[in-house]
């Protein structure tokens, strides 16, 4: 069977053709550029922190009272925190990983600002950190309790010694595969710094940060008057562990005030609202839009077959077989959506283009337009399979019979 | 003739149950995911104070490294706080008729009668803060320049604050201690929610407000660092509070209220001879770049409204579109179907003209139960989002309000978007030759 007489009747009908192929044209558009979006957005969610972040809280405690020891304050409340059942240690900190708050700064692999140079958020802590935060050691070890300095005036500068991600060695010492323990690096003061341990990973303050990988954690406590206690509790005791640690808290010491205990995940979760915000919203759009273009594509050609009933009886009637009806309207439905997926196809990059030159998104992968083009395909001859069925059951007496 | 032509849609919506409910379907969610997107959309570009949108500004000066631009993708931008010097500087100005500094601070709020110690937020600014922004007060009011140049211990409460420490009652005239010093309250505000927070972009401009609000001048006396962002490019030895004051960090923000387009113009004159005499003492290497924000423009530079927002609302167009075509599709499926009918009526005298708009009935009427059913579909959605993301964005209330105007341009658009989905097909049907039909028959 030619696709000539197909096409030439689909000319003759052509609004509703036209129609369907703007529909999917739209469709492959919209569907393409949501799908790559999301899937870029619910990646960028799910990467791992390099943290234990699910059984992580934070507790903040400031003291306000004049002459009120701030250092043992600190030492007793971690003291209390790391004896209590269900907790694997707790750790002091400025800020809490994947807040969206924290301190970062740049440095540089030689002194007075030469060499590479990159920035890196700081975490000032003790040496229970590596172990609070779950992080993985790839070389070296953790900062010891001797290294930690207890500061009782703001000053300016890192102690001695710090733990640091690979990520962030890797940017300042691009050269040395691997071999970073015992490296030096400096502040814009040129004050020295030495890595005594290396992490696997660990995400820092800003998640929107493309160097949310470059952290360092630095043996530092004060001066005060606030800090902050992470806790990581044994899996699946992080709600119980919270409540007995406020009462804890709260009790230990009245002359000072604890705030509001908050889990990493609740921080993490807002961090990634507007991320996991749009990826709802484009996968609800991308689902209703497919819907409706294969509930569009059904209403037509079931349309289609209705008004041609006699037009099929009477090919019926002169030995056409049902296999031929199912195949002719099978035929006629591709032409439609490949016609749509063409149009769709300069859409769907023209979109994507648009979108990441106005928006800064990255550009659309070419990966997601052929499944796209193959996805569109096969919905369309789904929604039409039914509707060309029907019109095989036409009986060949329909010719002789008026509608 | 339209109230036939009503019934007329009914009876054709009997007749095709599965199809009319396709359409309307497919037009309800079209208008209410276009709904839900534009109200988070609304509530971020919406301007706060738009009758003082001509007289409020944000003057920006670029203090910052030779070498390099505060941000390198926008080179064109100054940074958008200001050093303490020059906040100062700025300050000094009488050409304004209102004007203020301020930066977000914070500290161990205690006393009242019932409040336990708490680590509260406050804005430390000048006193025409109040006036300027507009502020609501529910008791007392602000302070004036007599208590800012002291610093007097005087401090306005959010209701919040007041509520917490004195139980709602009046408490102008009573003292906290903040910072262990005793502050004599001046005012309570009444609920203030601005949003966006206009006013401190930089350092989120959908968080809430300060709890207490405090004479600038207090934060050198209580020696406060900044609770928001904090900016350094310049290697300097700091080793006292009052280094960090007299360094290039920055961490202030200024606004002036100028009345009058020769105010305007006096003020930037000011601006441009301010920077030419701190050039003359060694400060501000890089080029001549200042700026006089509206608050619009304010919002516009701080990219208030964020890309997502923009990219969310444009896919949400091409939804809606989407389902227009679908419905353009059906509704001449649907009216072609019925041909016969509407050449009878034809050939019984009705004009092209009464077909037409016959036809256009039944398209709006499709419209309208679209939008209806489309506007409650998106008032459901947007509590659904709330109820899904209020558990851990705090701010949600006012980045997605109820805000039921919305809904009447949800049935607006929908209604609009219907009547010209049917002008095709009903236009088609009115053109068909009605002797075809009636031979067939």
């Amino acid at each position: 069977m030619g696709l000539r007489p197909i096409f030439s009747a689909l000319m003759r009908n052509g609004a509703g053709a036209i129609l369907v192929a703007i529909q999917i044209a739209l469709t492959l558009a919209i569907v393409v550029n949501a799908v790559f979006v999301t899937e870029q957005r619910v990646s960028k969610i799910g990467r791992d922190s390099g943290m234990d972040d699910q059984n992580i809280f934070a507790v903040p405690a400031t003291s306000f009272e004049k002459d009120h020891d701030f250092f043992a304050m600190v030492r007793n409340d971690l003291a209390m925190l790391r004896s209590m059942p269900g907790i694997v240690d707790a750790a002091p900190t400025t800020q809490v990983p994947l807040s969206g708050g924290g301190s970062s700064t740049q440095f540089y692999s030689l002194p007075d600002k030469k060499g590479e140079k990159s920035p890196a958020a700081y975490y000032n802590t003790d040496e229970h950190a590596v172990r609070t935060l779950g992080v993985k050691l790839a070389d070296g070890k953790s900062f010891t309790a001797t290294d930690v300095e207890y500061r009782v005036k703001d000053q300016q500068g890192m102690p001695g010694t710090a733990v640091v991600t690979r990520e962030f060695a890797e940017a300042l010492f691009p050269k040395d595969k691997g071999q970073f323990v015992g490296k030096t690096f400096y502040d814009d003061q040129g004050k020295p710094t030495v890595i005594v341990g290396v992490m696997e990973r660990m995400h820092g303050a800003w998640v929107g940060w493309d160097k949310l990988d470059r952290v360092m954690l630095a043996p530092l406590v004060g001066p005060g008057p606030g800090i902050r206690y992470l806790i990581r509790t044994e899996p699946g005791k992080l709600d119980a562990t919270m409540a007995a640690v406020e009462v804890a808290l709260r009790k230990r010491d009245p002359n000072r005030v604890v705030g509001k205990l908050r889990s990493m995940q609740n921080f993490k979760q807002s961090s990634y609202a507007s991320d996991s915000l749009m990826a709802v919203t484009l996968s609800v759009v991308t689902g209703l839009v497919l819907t409706f273009s294969a509930l569009g594509i059904f209403g037509l050609a079931t349309f289609n077959v209705n008004t041609r009933t006699r037009q099929i009886g009477t090919r019926r009637a002169v030995g056409a077989r049902k296999r031929d009806i199912v195949s002719y309207f099978m035929a006629e439905n591709w032409m439609v959506t490949t016609l749509g997926v063409v149009v769709g196809c300069v859409m769907a990059l023209g979109v994507g283009f648009w979108l990441s030159n106005q928006f800064g998104l990255p550009r659309l992968d070419l990966y997601f337009l052929v499944g796209g083009v193959a996805g569109l395909w096969a919905l369309g001859q789904l929604a039409a399979w039914q509707p060309a069925l029907r019109a095989a059951k036409v009986s060949p007496a329909m010719a002789t019979r008026s509608v | 003739m339209f109230a036939y032509y009503l019934r007329l849609s009914l009876q054709s919506f009997r007749r095709n149950p599965g199809l009319t409910g396709l359409m309307v379907m497919a037009i309800a969610l079209g208008i209410s995911v276009c709904m839900v997107t534009l109200t988070s959309y609304r509530a971020a570009a919406r301007i706060p104070l738009p009758h003082k949108n001509d007289m409020l500004f944000v003057p920006n000066v670029d203090s910052w490294d030779p070498a390099n631009p505060y941000d390198d993708d926008k080179p064109g931008n100054a940074p958008d706080l200001q050093t303490y010097r020059d906040a100062r500087g700025l300050y000094a100005s009488t050409i304004p008729d209102r004007k203020l500094i301020m930066f977000k601070a914070g500290g161990v709020l205690s006393g009242g009668n019932q409040m336990a110690p708490e680590y509260v937020s406050a804005r430390m600014t000048t006193g025409d803060f109040f006036a300027m922004f507009e502020t609501p007060f529910l008791y007392g009011s602000g302070w004036n320049a007599k208590a800012d140049d002291g610093p007097e211990p005087v401090v306005v409460l959010s209701k919040e604050t007041n509520q917490k420490a004195f139980g709602g009652a009046n408490s102008v005239g009573r003292t906290l201690l903040w910072h262990d010093r005793e502050f004599r309250v001046v005012g309570v505000l009444n609920d203030w929610e601005p949003a966006p927070k206009f006013f401190d972009v930089s350092n989120g401009s959908f968080d809430d407000p300060e709890e207490i609000y405090v004479p600038f001048s207090w934060g050198q006396i209580l020696e406060l660092g900044s609770d928001g962002n904090t900016n350094c490019w310049k290697t300097e030895d700091i080793k006292s509070y009052q280094d960090f004051l007299n360094s290039e960090c920055i961490w202030f923000e200024s606004w002036v209220e100028l009345r009058t387009p020769a105010k305007v113009a006096a003020y930037r004159k000011f601006l441009d001879d301010y920077v030419i005499e701190q050039k003359s003492k060694g400060r501000f290497s890089r080029p001549l770049n200042n700026h006089l924000y509206t608050i619009e423009g304010w919002m516009e530079r701080n990219q208030v409204v964020g890309t997502d927002n923009k990219a969310m609302l444009i896919m949400a167009f091409a939804f809606l579109a989407v389902c227009l075509v679908n419905t353009v599709g059906l509704l001449l499926a649907k009216f072609l179907n019925a041909a016969p009918v509407a050449g009878v009526r034809r050939a019984l005298g009705a004009s092209r003209r009464d077909i037409f708009w016959q036809h256009l009935t039944e398209s709006g009427v499709v419209a309208v139960a679209g939008g209806l059913a489309g506007g409650m579909l998106g008032v459901a959605g947007i509590w659904a989002l709330r109820a899904w993301y209020g558990r851990f964005v705090q701010d949600l209330e006012r980045a997605l309000p109820t805000d039921y105007s919305t809904f009447v341009i949800a049935v607006g658009i929908s209604l609009a978007a219907g009547l010209i989905a049917g002008l095709y097909p009903a236009w088609r049907i009115g053109r068909a030759a009605p002797a075809s039909y009636l031979k067939v028959q």
